[in-house]
């Protein structure tokens, strides 16, 4: 699936992402008795008084502007902040990965990374790896150079395989 | 034929290269201006875009030459600190044309030079662009290649669209069409 804003290329924006964050399931502590809701992705409720329930974020949302639900979220504020120092790290820590990137690497995998964070780097390291693979290509190096340049490779990335033409 | 469209890869292929004539022709003096004979000797050296003396050289009528941006000087400036060197004064395209004579000559010998460059000017464009605030364009941004040049600005529209949508933003973006009566609100 690819974003809407950038027909043929694979980046979202921002507010895309968000969008989809929304179908994400959150528990609510409903105060209205509704019985159960039947969408097409899924089926959701019965709602009853008092006893939490799993809704997608925007029904959740939805509910708590109505005056109908509340969300167990002890501390905002508290959440705000930890939510910055996480991405904080988090995005240290993507952008030191990435300057081991070298030549060699025709791929990189990165785990347990959130989709707005792939977002982000998704351009630049695309890029980056895409002129990496040029200059590294068997007809760029002589022989006795291949592998001389390389730095700190711990294995061979599987074959060499051809790019897909995408630009 | 792949980047047909390209106009980078078009861009690429206008800078000159130098070329030894391997045979003599005529009615094309434009080339080698040195006298009025309208003609070109064999063995005379000129400097050629790099889409003719391809095609010249495909029909073994030219020998082509690395350019000065790869000459020795500038692989030993490399070699000492390749994230310094005005990569855009001497060649804004120096990755794509190096690779293309690489290809066309078959003369390996500056391939290793062009993936020591990128390596380690991709670390620094890498640390500048999600770095840097996003008002002040620093001043290492005029050495980069035209290809650097992109890679940093990837990096930083995308990281500037990431602070834009956390800031809050204009949830409803209008139509630039609409309310142009209006002042432009800066």
């Amino acid at each position: 699936m690819a974003g809407q804003s950038d027909p043929g290329g694979s980046t979202f924006t921002a507010a895309e992402l968000e969008f989809l964050a929304e179908d994400e399931t959150v528990e609510i502590v409903p105060n209205m008795r509704m019985d159960t809701l039947d969408f097409i992705c899924g089926q959701y409720g019965p709602l009853r008084p008092q006893i939490t329930a799993q809704v997608p974020l925007w029904l959740a949302v939805a509910l708590k502007k109505r005056g109908n639900a509340r969300d167990d979220i002890p501390d905002v504020y508290l959440v705000r902040s930890l939510i910055e120092d996480i991405k904080d790290v988090r995005f240290h820590k993507i952008g030191t990965g990435m300057e081991k990137l070298t030549g060699r690497a025709s791929a990189i995998v990165l785990k347990h990374i959130s989709a707005m964070e792939v977002n982000i780097v998704r351009p630049f390291t695309a890029r980056a790896l895409e002129t990496f693979y040029k200059l590294d290509s068997p007809e760029m190096l002589p022989d006795s150079e291949r592998g001389a340049v390389k730095h700190s490779q711990v294995a061979d990335h599987g074959q060499r395989r051809p790019l897909r033409p995408n630009r | 034929m792949a980047k047909y469209y390209d106009i980078d890869d078009i861009l690429a292929e206008d800078e000159l290269v130098p070329a030894i004539f391997k045979v003599a022709a005529n009615e094309v003096g434009l080339i080698d201006s040195s006298d009025d004979t309208n003609k070109v000797e064999s063995g005379s050296k000129v400097e050629l875009p790099f889409w003719l003396a391809s095609e010249l050289h495909l029909r073994q009528a030219v020998s082509v030459g690395f350019p000065r941006c790869f000459n020795k000087r500038t692989q030993e400036e490399i070699k000492a600190d390749a994230a310094h060197v005005d990569l855009r004064n001497r060649c804004p395209y120096f990755y794509e044309l190096g690779c293309k004579i690489v290809l066309l000559t078959g003369d390996k010998s500056i391939g290793p030079v062009l993936l020591v460059a990128f390596m380690t000017r991709y670390k620094e464009v890498l640390i500048k662009a999600h770095t840097t605030s996003l008002t002040v364009a620093p001043k290492s941004l005029t050495l980069l290649t035209n290809e650097e040049t992109k890679l940093y600005e990837a990096a930083r529209s995308s990281t500037a669209a990431m602070k834009k949508w956390r800031m809050g933003g204009p949830r409803l973006q209008k139509a630039s069409v609409l309310g142009r009566k209006r002042k432009p609100v800066q």
